[in-house]
């Protein structure tokens, strides 16, 4: 049985030989060198653009503006992942510091760069703004003529019956939490190189969703589908910042003036702060309970700054409407999710999204909660914890559950119950710790489509369009394959994402490719066994029903001695290959004004518990240790699994004590990993145990993401029982810390 | 600007170069020679995904300019051994899935390379230290640490061997 099994990647030898043929290396014949001229204003007019002389500049192929946009027969102006706000490159107007204004073709980087200096741009500058909440007010400046308030997408959930749930609570306690605009900070920036030939178009480009891009491309430049081609090489990293629509529409158009040659553009890692972010936060959350620790409401605001461009932010904040609530029994419960316009780099999905923003706010607010009515709280938790058969605030049945099990393992690895271990550390360092538990759902309509072959030469391929970017995703699904074949992995191979010969599939995002390409493997494998034994049957001389599939062979299962391997299956068939599609497709919607209905096809679930030592006299915070769970339904690889629970608690540690991007009248103002640190081994805990957590006949879960939303409110809390300050804006600076400690 | 010619010592074998004085080594490394290996992460010495070791020392070949190698011997992660014949390093770092997207991955095995040279018996804390030039935004540290304290067992165990 291949699933369970800890295989390594298959391309192992190439990851640690320097070899993986990342988009960086994509070297093509006559390439040529992209370079981007950004906009160096938060919010103007462009009242005159000159690139004539950038245009006849030495080495230069093509150059593209927005006059190039929107002409008959060419490329249309607008894109967008969920709405058509945002052009190719800037034209009239410019919204964020670092928006794309031109892009220039060149024979190397150099030249790419001499040229663009040589494109004159006059602006005039408007005014701006870069808070969601000031973006709202009257008066504020209008990104959109569309969304005058500037808010794109306001998601609403209404169950039962709010005003009533408060007035039985003896308790009422209200907080609001912020969480700053963060970088996914992929070691490997953003990549796209693309060529046209024929009219045909191929793009090589480093996303997580080939066949969105694909159909934003088919659109742009009014193409069948069928005349663009995306492949995708293996990503250095994604973590949600190369879902969507990143550089494909320009480096398209730019290369659509080429000429035939292709071009290739590359990020460099300024201008990766300013293509894509985290979604800066402010959550209001207000909870009504009884004395005893019983939930009878929670009112939930929330303001998701998404930039100047819509981008995903639309489906984004309605996800984040559902992931605010928390995983816990509450009857009456109301959430609003605004989606806000402001003159900051668009923002967009990003490990753990939306429910990193949403958990720390409500777990935060659980220990508050439990202080104010003097309930431990793991108590408090375990008492309110949605359990299988309970309805949730969309008033969906709960299945698959398992928040206490996910936990009470971490409060048991912890040793919760027990005092703090007694250290001879001097007075001034404190020690306390902290639980979080999360709950997410997944992308609630999506279709995963896969495609098995058997060759006649006996090997087996399976063809999927699941982006390997490091999670494992082509070694666990190659093991799924595995298994449902009853073959060795090793004979296995996992191609694509290349949409010239892999099937469709939405996107490898939320954690969704275990669990629904999985279920699509799972599918095909069936349908080519089918094929495969009726291919066989004749040979046997028996009919369909008395052959079975055995360890790659078709057997009879009353004489399991008689067998017909596959090779010989298709090569007696005088075929050259058999072949099946796999098919999984979920379907879930919610009622657009009450919330109401279904949010996700499953549950992702995940808990983390911690100890930390805070300095009294620094405010300097270290995670002593740090213990995950996920619930995994079924574990596919368990090494796999465990450098995804641990990764995503260290990732996680980044925005929680560490990471924020910073702006100063628009401009990111820590552009580099020197003034935006992200987590190297000395901040990584000393103590870092995870666990995946199965249960007997569960469908398969993601866990690329859930242990890392709970990492930010287990290190507040422990904080807050270390030193008694509660602190509400993320990240959990020293600084913060101190001046709370020294306020109390 | 002028260019110039420089000879680099680079995995045994000399290469003769002509290359501009502002061209980093890592430039020089990556699309003159085709050894991309070593990668951009960050373009100012932070992350060590561009690592290399010049005299056996593991350094940032972004902050290098290539004139600055010349004479000196450079080793890349294509010079270490070849995807059919492991460094013993490399061997740990597959035996402990000590990678994900592996961007960072020969950085780590280059700096893994030079700690061991320097200390064949580092303590958890050493590597710790050592290894913290180096960023893995996928978060597989436990896994790296581990695949470090292989490569100490063995050193030990080849010690205890020779003692």
């Amino acid at each position: 049985m291949a699933v369970g099994k800890a295989m390594v990647m298959p391309d192992a030898a190439a990851r640690v030989t320097g070899a993986t043929p990342y988009g960086v290396n994509l070297k093509l014949p006559h390439m040529l060198v992209a370079k981007v001229l950004r906009s160096p204003l938060p919010h103007a007019k462009i009242i005159g653009l000159n690139a004539a002389a950038a245009q006849h500049a030495p080495g230069v192929a093509a150059v593209l503006t927005a006059a190039d946009l929107g002409q008959p027969g060419g490329p249309a102006l607008l894109t967008g992942a969920a709405f058509k706000d945002q052009p190719v490159v800037a034209a009239n107007r410019v919204r964020y510091v670092g928006e794309p204004v031109a892009l220039v073709a060149a024979e190397s980087l150099p030249l790419a760069e001499a040229a663009l200096e040589l494109i004159e741009v006059d602006f005039e500058e408007l005014p701006a703004v870069y808070e969601a909440q000031a973006a709202l007010q009257t008066g504020a400046p209008a990104l959109h003529s569309a969304f005058g308030n500037n808010c794109f997408k306001h998601a609403k959930l209404r169950h039962g019956d709010i005003e009533a749930g408060f007035a039985a609570a003896d308790v009422i306690v209200e907080e609001t939490f912020t969480s700053p605009p963060a970088q996914h900070a992929s070691l490997e920036p953003h990549v796209t190189a693309a060529q046209w030939r024929n009219g045909q178009l191929t793009v090589w480009t480093a996303t997580q969703a080939p066949y969105l891009v694909k159909r934003a491309l088919a659109e742009l430049f009014g193409l069948d589908p069928a005349a663009v081609r995306v492949i995708v090489p293996p990503l250095g990293g994604g973590y949600g910042g190369k879902g969507h629509l990143r550089l494909e529409p320009m480096v398209a158009a730019l290369a659509w003036k080429t000429g035939g040659r292709p071009v290739k553009l590359v990020l460099s890692r300024a201008e990766e702060f300013v293509t894509v972010t985290k979604h800066a936060a402010t959550i209001t959350i207000e909870s009504g309970l009884k004395n005893d620790g019983t939930f009878t409401a929670r009112r939930v605001a929330i303001h998701w700054n998404g930039g100047a461009y819509a981008d995903a932010s639309p489906g984004l904040v309605a996800a984040g409407m559902v992931r605010a609530v928390g995983p816990y029994r509450i009857p009456h419960v109301w959430v609003d999710s605004l989606g806000v316009y402001t003159n900051l780099p668009p923002a967009g999905a990003f490990r753990g999204a939306m429910s990193s923003q949403t958990t720390w706010a409500y777990e935060s607010h659980m220990d508050t909660i439990a202080h104010r009515l003097g309930l431990d709280p793991l108590e408090l938790r375990l008492k309110n914890l949605l359990l299988p058969g309970d309805h949730f605030a969309t008033g969906e049945i709960m299945h698959d559950i398992h928040f206490v099990e996910c936990l009470q393992s971490c409060a048991d690895k912890l040793g919760w119950a027990a005092p703090p271990e007694q250290t001879a550390a001097p007075p001034h360092k404190k020690r306390g710790r902290g639980l979080g538990v999360m709950m997410k759902s997944t992308v609630p309509t999506s279709r995963s489509e896969c495609r098995l072959r058997v060759d006649a030469g006996g090997a087996v391929t399976l063809f999927t369009s699941t982006v390997e970017m490091g999670q494992g995703a082509h070694t666990a699904l190659g093991q799924i394959a595995a298994e449902a074949l009853d073959i060795p992995f090793e004979s296995v191979a996992v191609v694509g994402p290349d949409t010239a010969v892999t099937p469709f599939d939405t996107t490898t995002s939320a954690a969704r490719s275990t669990g629904m390409m999985g279920a699509a493997i799972l599918h095909g494998a069936e349908a080519l066994k089918q094929k495969l034994i009726e291919a066989a049957a004749p040979f046997f001389e028996q009919p369909p029903a008395e052959l079975a599939i055995r360890a790659g062979a078709v057997v009879s299962v009353a004489a399991p001695a008689q067998r017909m391997p596959f090779a010989e299956v298709v090569s007696r068939n005088r075929l050259e290959r058999l072949e099946a599609m796999g098919v999984y497709q979920t379907q879930s919607e919610l009622n657009p004004d009450t919330g109401q209905g279904v949010s996700t096809p499953h549950w992702h679930q995940g808990a983390g518990a911690c100890e930390v030592e805070v300095d009294t006299e620094t405010g300097q915070v270290t995670v002593l240790r740090f213990v995950g769970a996920s619930f995994a339904g079924r574990v596919v690889n368990p090494a796999l699994a465990r450098l995804q629970n641990d990764g995503n608690i260290i990732f996680g540690l980044g925005p929680a004590v560490m990471e924020e991007i910073v702006t100063e009248g628009g401009q990111v103002i820590n552009p580099n990993l020197s003034d935006y640190l992200i987590p190297s081994f000395l901040d990584t805990p000393r103590r870092l145990e995870t666990v995946s957590l199965e249960s007997e006949g569960s469908e398969f879960h993601g866990i690329g993401e859930m242990t890392l939303p709970p990492v930010a409110p287990a290190i507040a809390n422990a904080i807050f029982n270390a030193v008694g300050v509660r602190i509400r804006d993320l990240p959990l600076t020293a600084e913060k810390i101190l001046r709370a400690i020294k306020n109390e | 600007m002028n260019e110039l010619k420089i000879t680099l010592q680079i995995n045994g074998t000399p290469h003769e170069l002509t290359v501009s004085p502002d061209q980093t080594l890592l430039a020089v490394l990556r699309e003159s020679l085709g050894l991309v290996g070593a990668r951009e992460g960050c373009g100012i010495g932070m992350c060590g995904a561009c690592t290399i070791l010049i005299d056996g020392q593991a350094m940032s070949s972004c902050l290098l300019l290539a004139v600055q190698a010349a004479g000196k011997t450079i080793t890349t992660i294509e010079g270490l051994a070849s995807p059919e014949q492991l460094h013993p390093v490399q061997h740990a770092y597959v035996e402990h899935s000590a990678f994900q997207c592996a961007y960072c991955t020969p950085g780590f095995i280059l700096s893994t390379v030079a700690l061991l040279a320097e200390d064949a018996s580092p303590d958890d804390d050493t590597i710790r230290r050592y290894l913290a030039g180096n960023l893995c935004r996928c978060g597989s540290y436990a896994n790296i640490l581990e695949a470090v304290q292989q490569c100490r067992t063995m050193a030990q165990a080849q010690d205890a061997g020779e003692g």
